[in-house]
């Protein structure tokens, strides 16, 4: 049987690295010639800037696409090139750019903070690196036709935004400390908020970045918490000294303090990367623009959480419990999200869900202690999640930001529309993990991880659960929409839809009156060069991704892997080898191939039966689930998100909502009203019997003070005379 | 050179102000601030000292005038150096700020605001404490007459409450200060109040009791002027009422004051007090970042807001003092200089809205972003450095002020052990969360969300306290007022991304400040059972690899 000897293939590989697996990480050295690195981050803060000049210049050009993909390009091309220089197999090296936080009070450890602004590139590093910079410059072209219909102060801002992201990605993945990797974190965070809030008239949108921001501010909280705490642990907070420092480090030793370091680091990822407890902010932010959709919440800075345990493994190994945390977070989170993406009728919510569940998965590699299997995910998640949000961005450029798919079908045959469809149809049958797609390939590797560790089988099998629910709503949005009979009811909304160029900038947001004046005479606009070309670029790119996992079948050392066991990574990769029989027989290769396989078709009939074969069976299982009293919690909570949002109201927001009421009034009428003005009456009391002597406040006051000086005056000079007749 | 220079020049610019025609008031003023800052830049580059922690002039020079050992010594060390920059950056700005809005009694209002000037620059470069307390004092009288003449319609209230609350406590200051120089008297027979003696005899001759005394008296009116928790009610209505020009220098400068002096001499002063005390002030900083921060959450006057934010930020500065380790309180300078600035340019943006609207109220007005998209952008940067997003100045300070706090524990390693630890920090650094959230959502209600431009008829009765000229101004903000803002956003994002310019700088400095506390900490914790032996044995735990790869 092919499949289970291609685990067996992966895992063989895995145990070349064996002696790697324990080894310890080497020490970084310092790559002054590498300055030039230095210009990854300097390009997109000068096309930032460029774009800002361009908005006060009052451009309407596309020239801030134009700057903007150039540098991010350069980037790419830059990035390439040191990836070529180096070769996946390379150490760590680290290039000192610009002093920042940095002061000392005798040198050495705790003795001083060292946070600069200098770049550690080892092989996690550039993986991310590569995909970061690659797409970014791809959907920023995309953008560049897109948004078009923004030209002028808001195309200016959208291309703003893209820059600073890229920047701020770029210093986090780079960072060579932890304080760096926090200014990163933060400024994709912002980047994130202004582009989820790029239509700003629309509250929701505002509401929206606000809320991605805040929630990503408590992940915050635990990541500040945990760089603190490892300053304390461990003296430093650069990467370097630090992976030396767990090297040293014994498993499990330590007070609470040390052993409390991987879950306040827990807690910045699950913020970032929308796990549970703080995934509720990733589906709102799909009201950004789509390609931010796409670069950011589904590409890149989402899996910045990942990056950070990914980096960190030298620290999160040692402690199993933390481990075991992430991968039970992650596999819940999976599940959960799968279930709510079941019910969601909005195209990109529906991916927005799946993002949260597909990160889940890549947080369950990680605990399961597969960082290769994590990583390979995020690059092939990039890719075909990437491909995903564009197509549906089409869709929704096309039909004036119609997104509900029970409203569009058929559109494999509206003209122009056909490279959209068959480009979804790769993303979808990647996502699903369809047998021998990348997505495939890194799913299982993840799977198979947990399935060999006794303690986490339970954990394998809610993935194999997931996988099959993923692999129905996935194609359930492609059923509807690119396959059955032609019809479609365009949206409301004009932003996404205006090529009529004189709107300008003036116009977005949700003006209607681009169609309500020719609503019967809807065309869909067809995507034009741009689009169509980065989504077959994207869409190769997510085929070439599945290379490494065919490599790996054939027993064949590939790249993903050398560079993960090749950098920090490398010390989460202890695999501990089940071959007895898990369930039915097999062992855990044979379970995960098997079911892993039959949830991805299972996944995909089903979908083909409910949403083409037979629509209407759909919404009679709909209807009859809630007509029965008893079963009606089950598509209300999945259509509500299981009511999270809901919940954190009435838990957190409400109950602070009344006691900042209550503090402000006890500030106004108990501080300011009964405290102060009572004691400020005290001294018009004391006015009073010196009546005569003033009249109005003020004076009072003034007197009162000079009577006060006086006083001491006297009393000091009375003290000095005595002190000088004591002499 | 000598400092008092500066002061020579603001007096006479204010006499220049008062004296000249009315319609040049504004230049004059304008001129003579600029003046100033050229000066104090000459001033700065001429500096010896930056990176020694020595004060300059030095404090031993021949003084001009001496009488009870008080005498006119001016000069300072870095952190002198550091709030004169920002009192003299800040004050150009203010005066072009207050340009269209103040169209009656100009000449007495610039006049004032000279007047201000000087005696802040007196109390920042005083090295005696009568002088600094003649000029941490005299800012009562210029502020009180900028809000109750300029002021909104409460003004008298506020500033009398505000008068009234800044005066009463800083004669416990006063007192204090007296106490200690009348024991250095006693024991010497020399009067001598030079704050670098008072402070020598203070920390090391004053019993334990009498440095508890002493320190709280002292902080009775540095609390206040900062102000801390319980004591800060003033804060919002002064801020409230005040004219933009008086907000501005009340928030960017004034304040400052107040944590300069718990800086500069409470804590040095009576270090056992300090030390004592610390706990204490810890829990009135927890409470002033998280209580003001609920409170800021249902503001609906965006001014009221901005300033309840003063409180919650000061908060972060008293704890970052109350740390005792150079992180906290390299944070904590940081912290002064970039509220000055963040907040200052937060009040200007505000200022410069109330002049076209005519309303603070966030219920009335929505979206502002499409009607003033220059504004708008100036708005977010500031709100983004005031919330503290790292690469911007809020963050260095924010962060060092909590990670001093965190790591101010009887064990540390670090040599500075401490006396709060890492709950205080925690608890703190929910400030972040609910900074966010309330400058997001000032943020959201005024910059973004759907165009709602308040009633361009504002009541008759804002008009009459001269705002007559808001016909001239332009939709969006005009050249004199980006002229005003550009500068301070620039110096937001260079102490941002490079504030190790002033981490050095204030290093020794900082140093010299808590040279008597680990010994005095240790003894505290001492007496409470906490040793700190456990940190030697820490140190020697980690093996000498790690030291090395340090290197």
């Amino acid at each position: 049987m092919m499949l289970p000897s291609l685990m067996l293939a992966l895992n063989d590989a895995a145990a070349g690295h064996g002696s790697l697996a324990d080894a310890v990480i080497p020490k970084a050295v310092a790559a002054p010639e590498l300055r030039w690195a230095g210009w990854i981050l300097l390009l997109p803060a000068i096309s930032a800037v460029l774009c800002t000049l361009l908005a006060v210049l009052r451009t309407k050009s596309k020239l801030p696409a134009l700057v903007t993909v150039l540098s991010l390009g350069t980037c790419f091309a830059m990035v390439l090139k040191l990836y070529l220089s180096r070769g996946p197999d390379a150490g760590p090296v680290v290039v000192h750019l610009w002093d920042w936080m940095n002061f000392s009070w005798g040198g050495g450890p705790w003795k001083s903070f060292q946070a600069d602004i200098s770049l550690y590139i080892d092989s996690l590093t550039m993986l991310w690196m590569l995909f970061v910079t690659g797409l970014g410059t791809l959907i920023a072209v995309y953008a560049s036709e897109y948004m078009e219909g923004e030209r002028g102060a808001g195309y200016c801002r959208f291309f703003f935004g893209v820059s600073i992201f890229l920047l701020a990605m770029s210093a986090l993945v780079m960072a060579d400390n932890l304080l760096l990797l926090y200014l990163g974190w933060e400024g994709v965070g912002l980047a994130s908020y202004l582009l989820i809030g790029f239509y700003y008239q629309k509250p929701a949108a505002v509401a929206a970045g606000k809320k991605a921001f805040i929630m990503n501010r408590i992940g915050d909280l635990g990541l500040a918490i945990g760089i603190w705490l490892i300053w304390v642990n461990y003296g430093s907070i650069e990467f370097n000294t630090l992976f030396q420092a767990f090297g040293d480090a014994a498993r499990g030793v330590g007070g609470w303090d040390r052993s409390l370091i991987p879950f306040c680091l827990m807690l910045g990822a699950f913020g970032k990367s929308a796990q549970l407890p703080l995934f509720t902010w990733l589906p709102d932010a799909m009201e950004g623009p789509t390609p931010v959709s796409a670069l950011i919440h589904a590409a890149t800075m989402v899996t910045a959480g990942v990056y950070l345990i990914a980096r960190m493994q030298p620290l999160f190994t040692l402690h199993p419990d933390a481990m075991a945390t992430v991968a039970w977070v992650g596999a819940l989170t999976a599940l959960l999200s799968a279930t709510i993406g079941m019910a969601q009728y909005d195209i990109k919510r529906v991916f927005a869900y799946s993002t949260v569940s597909q990160l889940g998965y890549m947080f369950m590699g990680l605990g399961v202690g597969t960082a290769f299997g994590a990583a390979y995910h995020v690059f092939t998640h990039a890719f075909f999640k990437a491909l995903l949000f564009l197509t549906a961005g089409a869709v929704m450029h096309g039909f004036a930001g119609q997104l509900d798919l029970r409203r569009l079908s058929g559109l494999r045959k509206v003209p122009g529309f056909g490279i959209v469809c068959w480009t979804m149809l790769v993303g979808c049958l990647w996502l699903s993990a369809f047998p021998y797609t990348a997505g495939f390939f890194s799913k299982d590797l993840i799977l198979v991880q947990a399935m060999s560790q006794p303690r986490f089988q339970v954990l394998g099998w809610i993935g194999l659960i997931t996988a099959a629910m993923t692999a129905y709503y996935t194609f359930r949005v492609w059923f509807r929409v690119c396959a059955g009979p032609v019809s479609y009811v365009p949206g409301e909304d004009a932003h996404a839809h205006d090529d009529h160029g004189d709107h300008g900038h003036d116009d977005h947001g949700h003006g209607a009156k681009g169609h309500d004046a020719h609503a019967g005479e809807f065309h869909p606009h067809a995507p034009r060069f741009a689009i169509n070309g980065v989504l077959l670029l994207i869409c190769l790119g997510a085929i070439l991704a599945g290379i490494p996992g065919i490599q790996a079948l054939r027993g064949q050392h590939n790249w993903v892997q050398e560079m993960v066991y090749h950098s920090s990574a490398v010390r989460a990769s202890g695999v501990d080898h089940v071959t007895t029989p898990v369930a039915f027989g097999l062992d855990p290769h044979g379970v995960v191939s098997v079911f892993g396989i039959s949830a991805a078709i299972g996944g995909i009939l089903i979908a083909l039966w409910l949403h083409l074969l037979d629509r209407r069976m759909a919404d009679r299982i709909r209807t009859a689930l809630l007509s029965n009293g008893l079963t009606r919690w089950l598509p209300t909570s999945m259509e509500n998100k299981w009511y999270f949002d809901e919940i954190y109201h009435a838990l957190f927001r409400l109950p602070m909502w009344i006691t900042s009421h209550l503090l402000h009034f006890f500030d106004r009428h108990f501080i300011d009203g009964l405290l102060v003005n009572g004691i400020g009456r005290v001294p018009v009391m004391v006015g009073r019997l010196f009546q005569p002597l003033y009249n109005g406040a003020l004076q009072g006051y003034a007197t009162s003070m000079a009577g006060g000086l006086i006083l001491v005056l006297a009393w000091v000079a009375w003290r000095w005379l005595g002190a000088g007749g004591v002499s | 050179m000598n400092p008092a220079i500066l002061i020579i020049m603001a007096l006479a610019g204010a006499v220049a102000t008062g004296v000249g025609p009315s319609r040049w008031a504004k230049w004059t003023a304008f001129f003579s601030t600029l003046a100033i800052f050229a000066v104090s830049l000459v001033f700065a580059v001429q500096f010896p000292e930056w990176r020694t922690g020595k004060y300059w002039p030095s404090v031993d020079d021949g003084s001009a005038m001496k009488a009870f050992g008080i005498n006119l010594q001016m000069g300072g060390d870095s952190v002198n150096m550091l709030l004169l920059l920002l009192t003299t950056f800040m004050m150009p700005l203010t005066i072009a700020g207050s340009f269209s809005a103040i169209t009656e009694r100009v000449r007495e209002y610039y006049g004032w605001f000279m007047l201000l000037e000087a005696s802040i620059l007196l109390a920042f470069l005083s090295q005696n404490l009568i002088t600094f307390y003649v000029g941490y004092e005299f800012t009562l009288v210029p502020m009180f007459f900028l809000i109750s003449i300029w002021g909104g319609q409460e003004r008298r209230t506020a500033a009398i409450k505000f008068f009234l609350f800044t005066f009463l406590g800083s004669i416990f200051t006063l007192a204090a200060g007296i106490y200690v120089a009348s024991r250095a008297a006693d024991a010497t027979g020399v009067w001598d109040f030079s704050i670098a003696a008072l402070t020598k005899f203070g920390s090391e001759q004053l019993s334990e009791r009498e440095q508890f005394w002493v320190f709280l008296g002292l902080m009775a009116g540095f609390a206040v002027k900062t102000p801390t928790f319980p004591v800060h009610t003033w804060l919002p209505w002064a801020h409230d009422q005040a004219p933009t020009g008086g907000s501005v220098v009340l928030a960017a400068v004034l304040l400052k004051l107040g944590t300069y002096g718990v800086y500069r001499i409470a804590l040095p002063m009576a270090p056992a007090g300090g030390v004592a005390t610390a706990t204490f002030f810890g829990v009135l900083g927890i409470l002033a970042i998280v209580v003001t921060a609920m409170i800021c959450w249902v503001q609906t006057d965006v001014k009221k807001l901005i300033a309840y934010s003063s409180v919650s930020h000061m908060g972060f500065v008293i704890m970052g003092l109350f740390a005792f380790n150079p992180i906290g309180m390299q944070g904590a300078v940081m912290y002064m200089v970039s509220h000055g600035l963040s907040t200052g340019a937060l009040f200007l943006c505000i200022g410069m809205m109330y002049e076209r609207f005519h309303t603070k109220d966030m219920e009335q007005m929505s979206g502002l972003a499409r009607h003033m998209p220059v504004w708008g952008c100036f708005m977010v940067l500031f709100t983004l450095a005031s919330l503290g997003l790292p690469g911007l100045n809020g963050f260095v300070g924010e962060f060092l002020c909590l990670m001093g706090t965190f790591v101010a524990e009887h064990d540390q390693p670090a040599g500075y052990p401490g006396v709060m630890g890492p709950w205080f920090a925690v608890v703190a650094a929910v400030g972040l969360i609910l900074g966010a959230m309330y400058l997001l959502i000032m943020i959201g209600k005024v910059v973004w969300g759907p165009l709602k431009v308040p009633g361009a008829s504002a009541d008759p009765h804002e008009h009459a306290h001269g705002d007559q000229g808001h016909g001239a101004l332009s939709r969006d903000l005009n050249f004199r007022e980006v002229a005003i803002l550009l500068p301070i956003a620039a110096a937001c994002l260079v102490t941002g991304l490079y504030p190790r310019m002033m981490l050095d700088v204030t290093e020794p400095s900082v140093r010299e400040a808590l040279i008597s506390y680990p010994e005095r900490v240790n003894q505290y914790n001492a007496e409470r059972g906490k040793v700190n032996s456990s940190a030697k044995a820490k140190v020697a735990a980690i093996t000498t690899t790690s030291t090395e790869a340090a290197r």
